[in-house]
């Protein structure tokens, strides 16, 4: 499917030690990637959603990623100079993937149609969601792992650290709080998920040294 | 991410245009030619597909097409 | 590309990121779950097209309803309930390993269970039609056995 991606070393925070481990991010989905989502998330998803069914949760309360098919996304943006992907791996697993956008302008009045990188899709793997088992991840730090990485890759094409994304709503205290976002409301266009952007300002926050 | 070198050459009149645009978008001229190839990409991906290239009016909704160069 | 992210940034972010939810992402918004009701809305023939189609698939393998449960590793309860009961919802896991053991693509079944919303329902309107094809319980007659191929083919198309 693609070329070696470029690989940085990075770490993540394991829960059951509290131990941080070593990690990588990686410029690429690969067949490997696809590969774990296929026989290694989708499995454990199901298995997730199944104890949810058990314990009557209605559908609508399911985490609304669940039949996301992070295959026929890859293929479909497979050769599109104005996307890249991105992939968290710990443990020889793939534990987080990010696709982005380059094609759009942001909303924010002001940098009203500056450009941005906006996150397409972003999905940490079952075990590494809390809401679908109710205990914690199995690795924690990969959602802002791929969001640092997004500012950083907005900062390579001079688009200053600025990122969009609309954010499916289990998420939204991650991106309002957490990353520090701007939140300009439901979107009526987008089914009325919430739409969040980053300013430079922002965006060096985020990123700066310390946290 | 390997890179390649290629010179551009532009008439003063394409110039002008690119300086003013990279001045407005805060790009540099690289940065923006790259984005103007990946836009050019898209667009005829979309084409390719049978799509048509419409600005729609935000107020009015009024659609207007692009003229395909 | 590579990218700086110190050992130092993620032990500061650790602090606060907690447990949160990342999920982003319009085109994965399942909009099925937005109509107000507590589950996916489905067509009756979609769950028709999924239960003859696993009553036809367990009679193509010879299986009793007790031997798909056996062999698929789901639960006897679910295949009768599959196999009879319109109304029925089934598991996500069911779905899953029937797909497996009848060797076809999985969400696709999905999407004929009523557990996702079909990308393309034309593909819906074609498993309907073949399942209407089966009516008996019995041994598979030849146009059974064309319907059951038919339905495979288009549930095993990527």
């Amino acid at each position: 499917m693609s070329n070696l991606p470029d690989v940085s070393e990075i770490v993540l925070l394991q829960r059951e030690t509290n131990e941080l481990v070593p990690a990588e991010l990686w410029d690429a989905i690969t067949d490997k990637n696809l590969a774990d989502w296929e026989h290694a998330w989708t499995p454990e998803l199901l298995q997730r959603l199944l104890v949810l069914a058990k314990q009557g949760v209605a559908q609508k309360h399911w985490p609304q990623s669940f039949h996301w098919n992070w295959r026929d996304k890859a293929q479909s943006i497979k050769g599109l100079l104005d996307r890249q992907c991105f992939s968290v791996v710990c443990d020889d697993m793939t534990q987080a993937m990010m696709i982005t956008d380059l094609s759009r302008r942001a909303q924010l009045e002001s940098q009203k149609t500056d450009h941005l990188v906006y996150v397409d899709y972003v999905e940490a793997a079952p075990w590494n969601r809390s809401e679908l088992s109710g205990v914690a991840p199995r690795y924690s730090m990969c959602g802002s792992v791929l969001i640092n990485a997004a500012i950083q890759y907005s900062i390579m094409e001079g688009f200053k650290g600025r990122i969009g994304l609309h954010s499916l709503p289990q998420a939204n205290g991650f991106y309002a709080n957490h990353v520090g976002m701007t939140d300009l409301g439901l979107d009526a266009d987008a089914h009325n998920l919430r739409y969040f952007e980053m300013t430079p300002e922002q965006a060096e926050e985020f990123i700066k040294k310390g946290g | 991410m390997a890179r390649k070198t290629m010179t551009l050459n532009l008439t003063d009149k394409e110039m002008a245009v690119l300086e003013v645009l990279c001045e407005k978008k805060d790009l540099s001229k690289t940065l923006l030619m790259r984005q103007a190839l990946r836009l050019y990409q898209r667009v005829e991906e979309r084409l390719e597909e049978g799509g048509k290239l419409f600005f729609e009016n935000e107020s009015t909704k009024e659609k207007s097409e692009i003229m395909m160069l | 590309m590579k990218f700086e992210i110190s050992r130092e940034w993620i032990e500061a972010k650790a602090r606060s990121e907690g447990d949160y939810e990342i999920g982003a992402g319009l085109l994965g918004f399942d909009p099925s779950v937005d109509d107000g009701t507590d589950g996916v809305v489905v067509a009756e023939e979609s769950r028709l097209a999924f239960s003859r189609f696993v009553a036809l698939s367990r009679r193509n393998l010879r299986l009793s309803a007790e031997g798909l449960a056996d062999y698929a590793d789901v639960e006897l309860a679910e295949v009768m309930s599959i196999e009879s009961d319109l109304s029925y919802e089934p598991e996500p896991r069911t779905v899953h390993q029937l797909a497996h053991a009848f060797s076809v693509d999985q969400r696709k079944l999905m999407e004929l269970s009523g557990l996702a919303r079909p990308k393309s329902p034309a593909f819906i309107h074609e498993a309907v039609r073949y399942a209407a094809r089966s009516e008996s319980l019995e041994e598979l007659s030849e146009d059974e056995m064309v319907a059951l191929e038919a339905m495979v083919a288009i549930l095993s198309k990527r």
